[in-house]
């Protein structure tokens, strides 16, 4: 209970239009943990993932009620959305390179900000991917597209994008679910390393993975988050018997 | 009817359709072919159009001459499209130049005339002055009219080279530029392309800027989409007439390239931002996403991202602009005029190829011109398409792998 906390939801109900996604969601997120949200399909674990950088803006329709306190502040109230996001980066389900170069990609959020410097640059570029894992496989073709990697490629080099910008929080909305089973190690491999620097919290559908790689998981059904425990304790020992029933398949 | 016969007809119904569509193409862009490619050759993409009479000032000087008489002999720079050789060339030392008599004859005029066939390096023909005392130059095609006030008409060219050897000291020619030639409006017609380009693409491409990125779906902006589509289907002479009423008369901008320009810009708009809106859809959220994930601002990510993707849809659209523009003529004879003559300035009349072939059509009845101004409006439709297709492909950003 040292850990400080990142993010703290208090009463987040969120509405598209009439239809309510997120029901009264209370949920306290500690820094440098890894938090998974598991739950079936359409359950609103990735809402409320978006929620966490207001990147449901986005969306006309969509109307909080509720706060979402971040260090302190609620970013719901009249905050800066773009220092936000730079302090929050985001990983989304598909690879989302630009169609640009690698290092271009790389220094795209940097270079947002107004960071001019050529070879401090070139330091953050090779330092994102290095901790990204992909400076090996890359190094010799920084100024080629980046749509000529392969999708898992594709997917580090969109966290390398998010590292670069040194964000305090990383969102990552089903990183592995477009990959194959080594690219998805890789990955994973990826997170338990960044977990050190990072607080990182991740929407997926693969029960192992959040078992893997997760310290704390919350399992949602139906807009409400049915419980929030430690990963051992949501896998073994769950509190609800719908979680037990989702866990072991036997719904979702 | 049995079904294999109604497939059978239906599909016989299919392939005469696309057969007579193609054979009609053909026949036109043949038609077009046949009867002008005759006009067509360099003298007629470089020559202005109209005859330009000059009178030219210069000190004779006696030069002999530097080539043998056969060499001299052929050298023909004539007008191969209107002009027959009659006579010489004779060498004349006293002006270093050798004169030929040709025949002249085109769809509505017939003469004889005194052609230059050739000039000698030291010709005192390249230091010539107009009467303002300006530089001018004097090309071998050049028709020469009269020297010192004595009229060449009804001569042999043995009395023409006489009379000009008679002569000596200060000399004044009358010298014709022959004329005949589309090269103004061609110029006219990039200048058209470009001025119209210039106003037409930013407004347009931020207008559909405006509609994909920041116009809340509603009313106003079907208002607007509404108003765009109209706007591509009014027929050009009714923006000729906009254009005439307010650029021409209300501006005072008179009957010129920026009247022009101006008008056919309104035509573009529509097209533009339809095309650079179809453009911007396509462009997939998840970059939009991304890109202000990492937090950049929504101009930053339309600039950096959504724009750039979206190159090819603009680069189409910059296409259709130019057939547009190459192509209109009604407009344009309201409001550019039809002076075919390269614009000195922003504000001075020229005629776009189409608006010239329309003139010689009407006015001089003379469709043979018509037809070659045609053969050189398809020609250069076809290798702007293929510029923009090629650079479009180099700027596709989903190409470079």
């Amino acid at each position: 209970m040292d850990a400080k906390i990142k993010f703290n939801t208090k009463n987040l109900d969120l509405f598209y239009g009439d239809f309510q996604a997120l029901k009264a969601i209370n949920m306290e997120i500690r820094e440098k943990e890894v938090t998974a949200f598991i739950g079936p399909s359409g359950c609103g674990k990735s809402t409320f993932l978006r929620c966490l950088n207001r990147m449901n803006d986005l969306i006309d329709s969509v109307k909080i009620n509720g706060e979402i306190i971040f260090d302190g502040q609620d970013i719901n109230g009249n905050i800066d959305v773009i220092n936000l996001r730079t302090r929050v980066g985001m990983v989304f389900q598909k690879p989302n390179p630009f169609p640009m170069s690698i290092y271009e990609n790389i220094a795209y959020g940097p270079k947002c900000q107004g960071q001019k410097d050529k070879t401090q640059l070139d330091t953050l570029v090779k330092e994102s991917l290095m901790k990204a894992a992909l400076w090996d496989e890359v190094k010799d073709r920084l100024n080629k597209s980046a749509l000529g990697l392969s999708g898992g490629q594709q997917q580090r080099l969109c966290i390398a994008r998010t590292i670069a910008m040194n964000p305090e929080v990383i969102l990552m909305d089903e990183p592995t679910s477009a990959l194959d089973p080594i690219a998805t190690a890789k990955i994973e491999d990826l997170m338990s390393s960044l977990k050190k620097d990072f607080t990182i919290i991740i929407v997926t559908h693969s029960m192992q993975q959040a078992g893997r790689i997760s310290d704390k998981t919350a399992f949602f059904l139906m807009g409400e988050v049915i419980e929030f425990n430690e990963t051992p304790i949501i896998f073994t020992n769950p509190n609800d018997k719908r979680t037990e029933d989702y866990i072991t398949g036997r719904f979702g | 009817m049995s079904r294999k016969a109604s497939d059978f007809l239906v599909k016989g119904i299919i392939y005469l359709a696309t057969g007579i569509t193609l054979s009609v193409l053909l026949f036109i862009v043949g038609f077009i072919f046949v009867k002008g490619i005759g006009l067509v050759n360099w003298d007629f993409l470089t020559r202005d159009f109209n005859e330009k009479v000059v009178y030219a000032f210069m000190e004779s000087n006696d030069v002999p001459l530097g080539i043998d008489e056969e060499t001299l002999s052929k050298k023909n720079p004539y007008d191969k499209r209107y002009e027959t050789h009659l006579e010489g060339p004779i060498y004349i030392k006293n002006i270093g130049a050798a004169i030929a008599k040709v025949a002249y004859k085109n769809h509505s005029t017939e003469r004889e005339q005194f052609v230059i066939t050739y000039i000698e390096k030291d010709s005192p023909f390249h230091s010539v002055k107009d009467s303002t005392g300006k530089d001018i130059k004097i090309r071998t095609d050049y028709i020469v009219q009269s020297i010192n006030g004595n009229d060449f008409s009804g001569m042999t060219l043995a009395e023409v080279a006489e009379a000009i050897a008679a002569e000596s000291g200060e000399l004044k020619v009358k010298i014709v530029q022959p004329g005949g030639g589309i090269k103004s409006n061609i110029i006219t017609t990039l200048y058209m392309v470009l001025l119209s380009l210039l106003v037409a693409l930013p407004l347009g491409v931020f207008g559909a800027i405006y509609l994909t990125e920041y116009a809340k779906p509603g009313r106003l902006v079907n208002m607007i989409r509404f108003a765009a589509e109209c706007l591509a289907g009014i027929p050009s002479i009714i923006f000729g007439l906009f254009g005439m009423a307010f650029f021409v008369v209300a501006l005072n901008f008179q009957i010129s390239l920026i009247s022009g320009s101006l008008t056919v810009a309104i035509i573009l708009l529509p097209v533009i931002i339809r095309s650079t809106e179809e453009a911007l859809k396509t462009v997939p959220m998840a970059f939009r996403e991304g890109s202000l994930a990492l937090g950049a601002t929504k101009l930053q990510t339309i600039f950096k991202v959504v724009l750039p993707c979206a190159v090819p849809g603009i680069a189409t659209a910059v296409l259709l602009s130019i057939g547009r523009v190459v192509g209109e003529s009604a407009a344009l004879l309201l409001t550019a005029g039809t002076v075919a003559q390269i614009p000195g300035t922003l504000f001075s009349p020229g005629s776009t190829l189409t608006v010239q072939a329309y003139y010689v059509a009407k006015e001089e009845g003379n469709i043979e011109l018509a037809c070659a101004i045609g053969i050189v409006i398809i020609v250069i439709v076809i290798v702007l398409n293929i510029l923009s297709r090629i650079t479009s492909d180099k700027l596709d950003v989903f190409n470079k792998r």
